[in-house]
This record gives C-alpha cells, sequence and structure tokens, in this order.
C-alpha cells in the first residue's frame, strides 16, 4: 500500500512530516515501511501556458508549430505532439528552463524554424514515463504560475506493507484511522454524498449465490464523458503506483484506494436487460476478460453476469465486452462484499492477483460498499458530468452488524502483565474508534470495519500495539531443565568422530528423482522404491522424498568433482521417508532419521607427496569401525552381502544386536559414473537411532596388574570364511583370559590347498587375578585350536 | 691429596673434559680404587672411635659433590654428542610434510546447536518431530483456517500419502511440534524446536524450497507479553552480543496474539550506516516472529487457556547464520562445495 503525504493530508493532520517519525510510527502499529519514496520537483523554471495557435511546419509532416502564451508574451514554438488542441493548457519550458535529468532549453532551429522553448511531456518533467504526448494541464490551471504549484510536489511516499488480518489498512482512510490513533489527532471522512436528480434505476440486482456474495451495491451516472482525468487526480493515482486511463476507471480506482472498497464500471448499454445476476458459472462457460484472455471458467468461480452471459469475474477483474470505452456515456458503478475464499481460489487459480482482489481476499467490509458507491457517484458526476438517479440498488444477501466483545481488565493484565495500567485500557480502545462502555468488563463495539476484532484477545493486541511494544519490560522466566536428549547428545558424538576422521558434514534437499531410483538399480520391489510422491513438485527431480541420503550425497560428490576436487568426504543426517506408516506416530509415513557417508580419494593422514591412503570398502568398514568405538557399540557385526547401488563384493552388511542397520561399502562403478564418479566410492548408511540409542551407564573395570602373554598362530581356512567368523570362534574359546585377537595378515596364494586362505592372528591372554602359569598358557592354547577346527579352521602345516 | 679442596678441583677438570671419554678417565682418576677418596675411606676404619662420625660425614659430602658434578658433566656431554649427529637430522619444520585432516560441522548444525543451547542454558528442552506432517498440526490446530492462503499449493508442498483428507505435507514451519509438544506434555513446557521446514518455492540467491527454522515455546501459569520481550533480548545478546537492542514490531500470525516480529539492532552498523550491506541502512535486522499463543491453539491441543498463557517465536536458521557470517547467497549453504564447508570454522 503506497501512502502519498500529500494527500494523506485530506483525512488528517499529522503533528509531524519528519520522515522517520511517520516510519517510526507505521512500525509501532504493526504496518511494516517496505521503502520511502521522494518525489521531487526535478524541473526549474516551467510555467503553465496556453497554445493560442496551431499550424502546420511548412517543411515537416510530423511536427507542428505552436503560438505560446506564457502569460507574459507569446512566443512560437516546434512541437512534435499531437494530443492537444488549440487552448489547451501546457507546461512550458522558455529558454533557461532546466528539466528532469538536468536537462537545459535553448533556443533550438528545428527543420529551419527556431523554436523559443519546449511544451513539455510527463516524462520530460520527471513526472512519469509517459512519453506518447505532451502533458495537457486542466483547462482551469492559472496561466504564468510556476508548474510546482500544480503538482503535488515534493512529496513523501510510504510503501506499507498491511497484514492480512487489516484489510481496512490497505486504504488512505484506513491509513488516516491508524495514524490518528497513533500521535491522538482528529481525521476526517471525505464528502460522500452525490448531487442526485429525481428518478430510479432501471438496474436490476440477484445475488443467486448468498454464500459467494455478501452484498452488491450499483449506482448508475447517465450522460457522462469519458475523458482524461484531470492533473491531480492522475498524480495521485501515479503516486500509488495506478496507471491512470480515463476518468471513469480512474474514479473507481481513485475510490478503492481511498476507502478501500475495489469498484468495477460497466458500460450500463452493454449490460442486457440492464440485469445484473451474480452466480456460479455454467458447465463450459468462458469469459474475455479485460485483458483480452478468453477465461474457462470453473464452479467454484464466481461471476457477475447480466441476463445473458458472464461480464465479469467477481472481485477480480471484469470482461472485455462491458469494458467502459471512449465512447461510453451511461455508466453502472459496482460496489460488492464479495466472500474472501472464493475471490482468493479464483484469482490465484487463474493467475489474476490485483489490486481488488488483494483486498477482497482479505475481506472488505461489506458496509463499505454503498459509502463508496457514493462517494465514486459524486466524483464521477464532478469530473465526467452527467446525472445520477437518487434512487440505486442495495442488495443484501447477509447483513453484517457490528458486534460486541466483553473484556475482563484481568484478562488484560493476565497476557500483558501490569505494565498497562488498567486505567489506560479503555482510552486506548476508544482511540482506536472502538465504543467502549461499562467497567469491568468492558463492553466494546466493533465497527464493521474491524473485522479482525472478534475475541477479548483480539482487543488485548489493540491494547498492547497502542501501548506501543517498547514499552513493556523484559523479564526472562526459566523452565525446569532438561536441554539437549541422550539420543541428541549421542548424534552430536557421531558428527564429531566423523569430522574427526576428516569428513565434511554436508545437507541436502529431501528429495530425488526417479533417475536416483534407476542409478541406484533398486528392484521393483525395494523399499528405496516405495517413494512418498510430491503433488505438486518444485519439477522432477526432486518428484519424490528421498528415501536413501546416498543419491544426494553423490549428487553433491559430483558437484565437487566437478570443481576439480578429487578427495571428497562428507557425510549426512537427516531423514528419509517411506509409503509406510511410521511407528512414532502411525498417521504419518515413516520418516527414519539416517546417517550417510561418502568418500573418495585420500582420506585421513597425507604426506607432503599426496601419500595416503585411497578410499575403498575398508575406509567405509573403518569409519564404521571408529563410530562403533566412539558410541560404545559392542554387539556389532560386518557380514558379506551384497545391496543396489554397491559393489557387490566389497558390501557389508552392519548388525548390532543381530538387527540390520544399514550398510557399509563401495559404491557400485555403474552407479557411480551416473554420478560422473570415478574411481573407488566408500559409503555407508546407517540408521541413526540405533547409534543414537542411550545405553546404560558403564562402570570402571580395574586393569589387571598381572602380565600379558602375547602369542601369534597362523591359521589355514577355507577362502570364503569371513576372518570376523574365525576371531568370534577362536575368542569364545576362553572368553575371560583373552584379552584381544587381532588379524594381521591375510595370504591367499602358493603353498595352500586350493580354495583356502591362510589368516595370521595375533592373541593377547591374560588373567584378571593372577600371573598365568605356562601351562595354563598351553591349555589356553590348546582350547583355542580346538575351537578353530570345531570352526572348519586348522592351524597351518598341519 | 686435600680432601677439602677437591670437588673445586674436580669441578675445574670435568668442565674441562672436552669428550666422554676424557671425563671417564676423569672421573676414574677422583672416585675410582686409587683414589685420594678411596684411600680416605679405607683409612676411616683407623680413627678413633669417636672422630669416625664426623670424618664419615665429611667424606660422604665430598663425595655426594664430587659424583653430582661428573653426572651433570656427563648429561652436558652426551646432549653435545648427540647433537654433533642430529645436525645431519635437521629437517625444515615449516614444511606440511604430514596433513591430519578435521572435518566441519555444516554451519546451519552449529548455528542450530548455539541457538539451542542459549535456549537449554535458560532450562529449556530440544525436541524434533515429523517433517512429513497433517495438515492439522501444521495448519488447524495453529488456527489456520482451510481457507488461508498459506495453505494453497503456491506456498505449500503436498504428499500423495494416505486420505487426502489427511492433508499430508511437508510442513511449512517448525511450529507443528508447539501443538504435538503440548498433546503431550502437561504444562509447565519450555522447549525449542528446531529442523527443517519446506515451501513451494524456487531456488535462488534468497530462496531455498528447503530451509531450517528454531521454534521456541514457553507455557506456563503467569507467562505475559514482557516474558517473551525478556526472553528474545536474552538471545539477542547472547547470539549477537550484549550491545545488541532489540524491537518488537506488531504483526500478525494466526497462531499467535499480541504478535510482533523481532528486531534486532545490526551488529554491524548499529543503524549508523545507511549503506551497511547487512542491515540495507534501517539499522534493525529482522530476525524473528513471536506472539503469545493464540487462545484457539491452547484449546486444540487441549489445554485450558483460562489457566495458562504462553509465547512462541520461530526464527529462520539460515538468516541467522547468513547475517552473521556475511553470506548473501543461500545457495553456498545447499550446494555442499567443500571450499565452502572448509570456511565453516566453529
Amino acid at each position: 500500500m503506497k501512502v502519498a503525504l500529500k494527500w494523506l493530508a485530506d483525512y488528517i493532520d499529522l503533528p509531524t512530516n519528519d520522515v522517520e517519525t511517520i516510519r517510526t510510527a507505521f512500525a509501532a502499529l504493526g504496518h511494516e515501511v517496505e521503502g520511502v519514496e521522494y518525489l521531487e520537483t526535478d524541473w526549474k523554471d516551467v510555467y503553465v501556458a496556453q497554445v493560442e495557435r496551431i499550424r502546420a511546419h511548412p517543411d515537416a509532416d510530423k511536427i507542428r508549430l505552436c503560438v505560446v502564451n506564457t502569460g507574459q508574451e507569446k512566443v512560437e514554438v516546434v512541437c512534435g505532439a499531437w494530443n492537444f488542441e488549440e487552448g489547451a493548457k501546457v507546461a512550458f519550458a522558455s529558454p533557461g528552463a532546466v528539466l528532469a535529468g538536468g536537462f537545459e532549453i535553448g533556443r533550438r532551429t528545428i527543420r529551419g524554424v527556431e523554436s523559443a522553448g519546449m511544451i513539455c511531456s510527463e516524462k520530460e518533467l520527471g513526472l512519469s514515463e509517459d512519453h506518447v504526448g505532451i502533458l495537457v494541464l486542466d483547462a482551469d490551471a492559472p496561466i504564468g504560475v510556476e508548474l510546482s504549484e500544480l503538482v503535488a510536489r515534493p512529496d513523501v511516499v510510504f510503501d506499507i506493507t498491511v497484514t492480512p488480518n487489516r484489510p481496512d489498512v490497505m486504504s488512505m482512510i484506513g491509513v488516516a484511522r491508524e495514524l490518528a490513533a497513533y500521535f491522538t489527532v482528529p481525521f476526517h471522512l471525505p464528502p460522500v454524498e452525490p448531487q442526485t436528480v429525481e428518478g430510479e434505476t432501471d438496474v436490476r440486482v440477484e445475488i443467486l449465490d448468498p454464500s459467494g456474495c455478501y452484498r452488491f451495491v450499483a449506482r448508475e451516472v447517465r450522460g457522462a464523458t469519458v475523458r482524461p482525468s484531470p492533473f491531480w487526480l492522475q498524480q495521485r493515482l501515479r503516486a500509488s503506483g495506478v496507471r491512470p486511463i480515463s476518468n471513469v476507471v480512474d474514479v473507481s480506482n481513485y475510490v478503492m484506494l481511498e476507502l478501500g472498497q475495489p469498484l468495477h464500471a460497466f458500460d450500463l448499454d452493454k449490460v442486457a436487460d440492464q440485469q445484473i445476476v451474480v452466480r456460479r458459472p455454467k458447465p463450459g462457460e468462458k469469459l474475455i476478460t479485460l485483458d483480452g484472455v478468453e477465461r474457462a471458467l470453473v464452479d467454484t468461480d464466481l461471476v457477475v453476469a447480466d441476463s445473458e452471459r458472464a461480464s465479469g469475474l467477481a472481485g477480480t477483474m471484469g470482461g472485455l465486452d462491458s469494458e467502459v470505452t471512449d465512447g461510453t456515456t451511461n455508466v453502472l458503478i459496482e460496489a460488492a462484499a464479495w466472500d474472501p475464499p472464493t475471490v482468493m481460489f479464483m484469482s490465484r487459480r487463474l493467475g489474476l492477483r490485483s489490486e481488488a482482489s488483494s483486498r477482497f481476499e482479505r475481506g472488505v467490509d461489506p458496509n463499505l460498499a454503498p459509502v463508496a458507491a457514493a462517494r465514486a457517484t459524486r466524483l464521477l458526476l464532478e469530473l465526467a458530468g452527467g446525472e445520477s438517479p437518487r434512487g440505486w440498488v442495495d442488495e443484501v444477501a447477509m447483513p453484517h452488524i457490528p458486534g460486541t466483545i466483553e473484556l475482563p481488565l484481568a484478562e488484560v493484565s493476565r497476557v500483558l502483565g501490569d505494565d498497562v495500567p488498567t486505567e489506560d485500557v479503555a482510552p486506548l480502545l476508544t482511540r482506536l474508534h472502538l465504543q467502549v462502555a461499562g467497567v469491568d468488563p468492558l463492553e466494546v463495539s466493533v465497527p464493521t470495519f474491524r473485522r479482525d476484532l472478534e475475541r477479548p484477545i483480539d482487543l488485548v493486541e489493540e491494547v498492547a500495539r497502542l501501548h506501543g511494544y517498547d514499552r513493556f519490560r523484559e523479564t526472562v522466566p526459566t523452565g525446569s531443565g532438561g536441554g539437549w536428549s541422550p539420543e541428541q547428545r549421542r548424534r552430536r558424538i557421531v558428527r564429531q568422530t566423523l569430522m574427526g576422521a576428516g569428513l565434511h558434514e554436508a545437507l541436502n534437499l529431501s528429495f530425488l528423482g526417479p533417475e536416483d531410483l534407476d542409478s541406484f538399480a533398486y528392484p521393483p520391489e525395494h523399499e528405496a522404491r516405495a517413494t512418498v510422491r510430491v503433488s505438486n513438485p518444485l519439477n522432477d527431480e526432486l518428484g519424490s522424498l528421498r528415501t536413501s541420503l546416498l543419491p544426494g550425497l553423490l549428487r553433491s560428490m559430483r558437484y565437487n568433482f566437478s570443481r576439480g576436487q578429487a578427495d571428497v568426504a562428507i557425510f549426512e543426517i537427516g531423514r528419509v521417508f517411506f509409503n509406510h506408516p511410521w511407528d512414532e506416530d502411525k498417521r504419518v509415513p515413516a520418516q527414519p532419521e539416517r546417517l550417510g557417508f561418502t568418500v573418495t580419494g585420500i582420506l585421513g593422514p597425507v604426506g607432503m607427496n599426496g601419500e595416503g591412503r585411497t578410499a575403498d570398502v575398508f575406509t567405509a568398514t573403518a569409519l564404521w569401525r571408529i563410530l562403533a568405538a566412539a558410541l560404545d557399540i559392542k554387539d556389532a557385526a560386518l557380514v558379506a552381502t551384497t545391496a543396489p547401488g554397491f559393489h557387490p563384493g566389497r558390501v557389508a552388511q552392519v548388525l548390532v544386536n543381530g538387527v540390520l542397520i544399514g550398510h557399509v561399502g563401495e559404491i557400485h562403478p555403474v552407479t557411480g559414473k551416473a554420478y560422473q564418479l570415478e574411481g573407488r566410492v566408500a559409503a555407508g548408511e546407517l540408521d541413526l537411532a540405533v547409534l543414537t540409542a542411550s545405553r546404560p551407564d558403564w562402570l570402571l573395570v580395574e586393569p589387571s596388574v598381572y602380565p600379558r602373554v602375547e602369542f601369534d598362530l597362523a591359521f589355514d581356512a577355507p577362502k570364503e570364511m569371513p576372518a570376523a567368523e574365525i576371531v568370534a570362534a577362536v575368542k569364545a574359546a576362553q572368553p575371560d583370559l583373552t584379552e584381544s585377537v587381532e588379524v594381521f595378515d591375510e595370504y591367499r596364494g602358493p603353498g595352500l590347498v586350493e580354495g583356502r586362505k591362510g589368516l595370521a592372528l595375533r592373541f593377547v591372554v591374560r588373567a584378571a587375578d593372577r600371573t598365568l602359569s605356562g601351562d595354563e598358557i598351553d591349555e589356553v592354547r590348546r582350547s583355542i585350536l580346538a575351537a578353530a577346527q570345531a570352526a572348519g579352521v586348522d592351524l597351518r602345516g598341519n | 691429596m686435600d680432601l677439602d679442596h677437591l670437588p673445586e678441583t674436580v669441578l675445574s677438570e670435568a668442565a674441562a673434559a672436552p669428550d666422554l671419554a676424557a671425563l671417564e678417565a676423569i672421573e676414574n682418576e677422583f672416585l675410582g680404587r686409587q683414589s685420594s677418596i678411596a684411600e680416605a675411606r679405607r683409612q676411616l676404619g683407623k680413627l678413633p672411635a669417636e672422630e669416625r662420625p664426623q670424618a664419615g660425614a665429611q667424606l660422604n659430602a665430598i663425595t655426594e659433590k664430587v659424583t653430582t658434578a661428573f653426572r651433570a658433566r656427563r648429561a652436558e656431554l652426551q646432549h653435545l654428542e648427540a647433537d654433533k649427529l642430529l645436525r645431519d637430522d635437521q629437517v625444515d619444520v615449516t614444511l606440511e610434510a604430514w596433513r591430519i585432516p578435521q572435518g566441519r560441522e555444516h554451519l546451519i548444525t552449529q548455528t542450530i546447536q548455539e541457538v539451542c543451547d542459549i535456549f537449554v542454558g535458560l532450562g529449556y528442552r530440544v525436541a524434533e518431530g515429523p517433517e512429513a506432517e497433517l495438515g492439522w498440526y501444521n495448519f488447524d490446530a495453529l488456527n489456520t483456517p482451510p481457507t488461508h492462503p498459506a495453505r494453497l499449493e503456491s506456498d505449500t508442498l503436498y504428499l500423495d500419502y494416505g486420505d487426502p483428507a489427511d492433508e499430508m505435507l511437508l510442513r511449512t514451519q517448525t511450529s507443528p511440534m508447539q501443538a504435538r509438544y503440548m498433546e503431550t506434555n502437561d504444562p509447565p513446557v519450555y522447549v525449542v524446536v528446531p529442523g527443517k521446514v519446506y515451501r513451494n518455492e524456487a531456488i535462488d540467491a534468497s530462496h531455498l524450497p528447503v530451509f531450517y527454522q528454531i521454534e521456541g515455546l514457553a507455557v506456563d501459569e503467569g507467562i505475559t507479553f514482557s516474558d517473551l520481550k525478556g526472553t528474545l533480548a536474552h538471545f539477542a545478546h547472547e547470539y549477537f552480543g550484549p550491545p545488541q537492542r532489540i524491537r518488537l514490531r506488531p504483526h500478525f500470525f494466526p497462531f499467535t496474539e499480541p504478535s510482533a516480529e523481532l528486531d534486532v539492532s545490526c551488529f554491524v552498523c548499529d543503524g549508523v550506516g545507511s549503506s551497511c550491506r547487512v542491515c540495507g541502512g534501517s539499522g534493525w535486522l529482522e530476525m524473528a516472529g513471536c506472539g503469545m499463543v493464540h487462545p484457539n491453539v491452547f484449546t486444540a491441543v487441549g489445554y485450558d487457556p483460562a489457566k495458562v498463557t504462553g509465547f512462541a517465536f520461530g526464527m529462520g536458521v539460515e538468516r541467522l547464520a547468513m547475517v552473521r557470517h556475511g553470506i548473501s547467497n543461500i545457495r553456498h549453504l545447499i550446494e555442499n562445495d567443500l571450499r565452502v564447508l572448509e570456511q565453516f570454522r566453529s
């Protein structure tokens, strides 16, 4: 909403013109100032003059010679514009005058004729971008006065954002009313009633859909002359960002800006049977709107029709057929109150959001319609002539009467504390043009232009707002603690562990597309294909909610790859979504949190010459192991497997307490290629809940003071038997005495029976309470060998 | 030999020893079996009994001094000799010959952590909730009627899931957790809710379809507007620094009343820079929406609006981070460019 101060002065005597004070007032009232525009007088020495005579230029067809009376002299100038006749009042710049942009006027010879000055266009004066013709001033403009006396400049225009609950402030009087309350000064409405003539109107209005139209007011003006609006009105519209068109259209826009009631003007002669019908569209009905576009209508739309067909979209845009044109003489003014949702859905559906629809969708006071229709009629008679009959149509489908709210004073202090003195409450509400009766509770009657005030809390807000938010004290209540949950704290450990290993945290959008699913070659029944689809996706690539973090991470890898980064190590923690109910709340789709990571190139310590370890499946398993260590997850196992998107020979299931929580491994080269990645990509994706599940406190185990015994054993094992299985088997032989078992070499090659592999294990054994004797150590060794043999593993060389 | 002056002699000779071999020879001379100390020790037994303790003590003291002198000089010579060899082992210590990389936490995560920690310090809990959410929690329970424009497809991303009447959507704000939390917890409630939210927005320099908010909610008996103001002022001091002032401007949100927007005085120009790159010259930075919890919200979650009052606020994590770190393009927060991630210092 653009508010020019000089126009605003019609309704309120502001105690100040200081821009900062007014900006502060708007902010304190809750009408945020988006911008302040300073309208300057960009010219010097431009005077009102009259064109007395026009003759053709002897050597040119497109320009004319005009004799101009400046009040002091008569001079002849050359003019290329044709939008004026003899007698027109114009803005004249004599030699020496300066126009917008510092352009100085001199005597110039144009096609052999000397021009003693210039007749100015609006653009040359900096008034608008209009350069089609020259600026034609009102006929009563006094010759010889400085143009700036006619123009409301300099002026300041505030561009304020009006919150959706305050349609009443989308008008000059609404703004004036608010500022009047703030500055405690009076404000006045403009004169409204038109001079009418005896007679009734032939116009008939029928509201067939009372749910869409609360009230419809129609007034007619007969014998009007359509012509440009006077200069002052054009200036006001322009300052408000509205383009002047003709007096009839301009008046409806002017009254909308002034009072907040959007109006529509019909050419009454094009309204069949002078009959207005408000109804929902008929099946297949179409309407060509003012912008020349044919609109197919649906049954949730609402139209203003005549007896034959739709002639306008309710509160949104008029129809082309009944448009006011230069030849119009009889005008029908419509002032209606529309159902806000109807206008909102229709205007958005058709992509036709206008000044009118933005007001109607917030809700215009239905009782404003007759006032605005009268005001428009009055202005139209002034500016376009003609006459208006005393009789007019006011069809009320749903009456709106002022409401009353009971406000107990305790309710004010309960929400606002004791900062607002009780005795201030009633005066504050009164300042806001509400009528207050009673002592406690206050009986507050609310005018229909404040339809946002329905409950006591609405009044409490008004009290706070006018009292001033900045005057409240600041106090800080505290809660009873709790902070981060154990799971949230453990999630932080996950991050810190991975960061310590050299991975950066990444964040991706939560979407994926069909190409991602194909790149990972998920089989048709795989849960990752059970995506939740977005009904109105941003685009196809982002058409589904992600079922895995890996596609996003691989896209991030590609982004960095294409920018020359060879070593990329990133992880992400976030939700994935599945098309089945969530255990935590069955009403919504499953959306567990996951941890994903992808690593390519060298991860970990790097030497000066780049030496380090290039990521592969063991990078992924190592990252899992440090996570398990950091999070104290003990009953975990890696089991060789295959999984979509992973290298078939280099991926492991991660089992915790026998439950599958995800996979670690290497990305399948074909999948990698789909993301333009080359080389091995280590990756993992794990359910976070298991990792971060809180666990009981641990208790210190006193370190043994007795010596440790270390020995190595070389085994001969079936090739396909995982090392982890062998370690588990031999560890179980003497669990109390076996402190650690570590695989320190794997051998595949000559000297072994086909299908076997060599595995070297280092054992550390120790007792908590004694030094182990030689016999005991022999016994441990024997039981280890027995356990190994039971598992199908022999001692090498046997 | 004069034992009394022996230590001085030893000290000067040991100091003059050029290497460990020479020192060993000298040590042998003064402390070995042929030395005057050894001789004196042998003579002790021949002294009268009453002189023996004193002479013994004196002899021990001298021996101690001599031994100490040798030990010190030996250590000194060992270092000197080692240093001669280590000179060949010298390197340029300014070389980065071995680099141990360190990952960084995403700026969004850091900001969430920092902001939540401020409220944890005030006794708040940190709660999180679902991102795929019911229309009821995202809108209805928050006093946002079915005809509200925010519910249009042009603003909200909807999901093809379950009964269409459930209006399954991607939450457009963290506020639905207000309703969820109150439904499952009795007052008093002091909670902050960080998390991802979604809007139907095309990506540009200042918009993302997926971004982060932090919601705050305090519900108790006797909570007033001053509590809201004081709490946000406390937050602004903690996050932006103590000199920062706050301003609450009246605003409109369906689920709070009175509602306000929180402005924090610009920490770069403090309102004096007319062309400040951070605040654009206004002197204020818009940081959060807030207000007193609307009675309809209490009713929707089964609280008695006559018994409790409360306040709620919501702020954009990206904005908090971008303002503080001079980030003008929001895409930097979602592209995961390593050259950007590496800059996310904590």
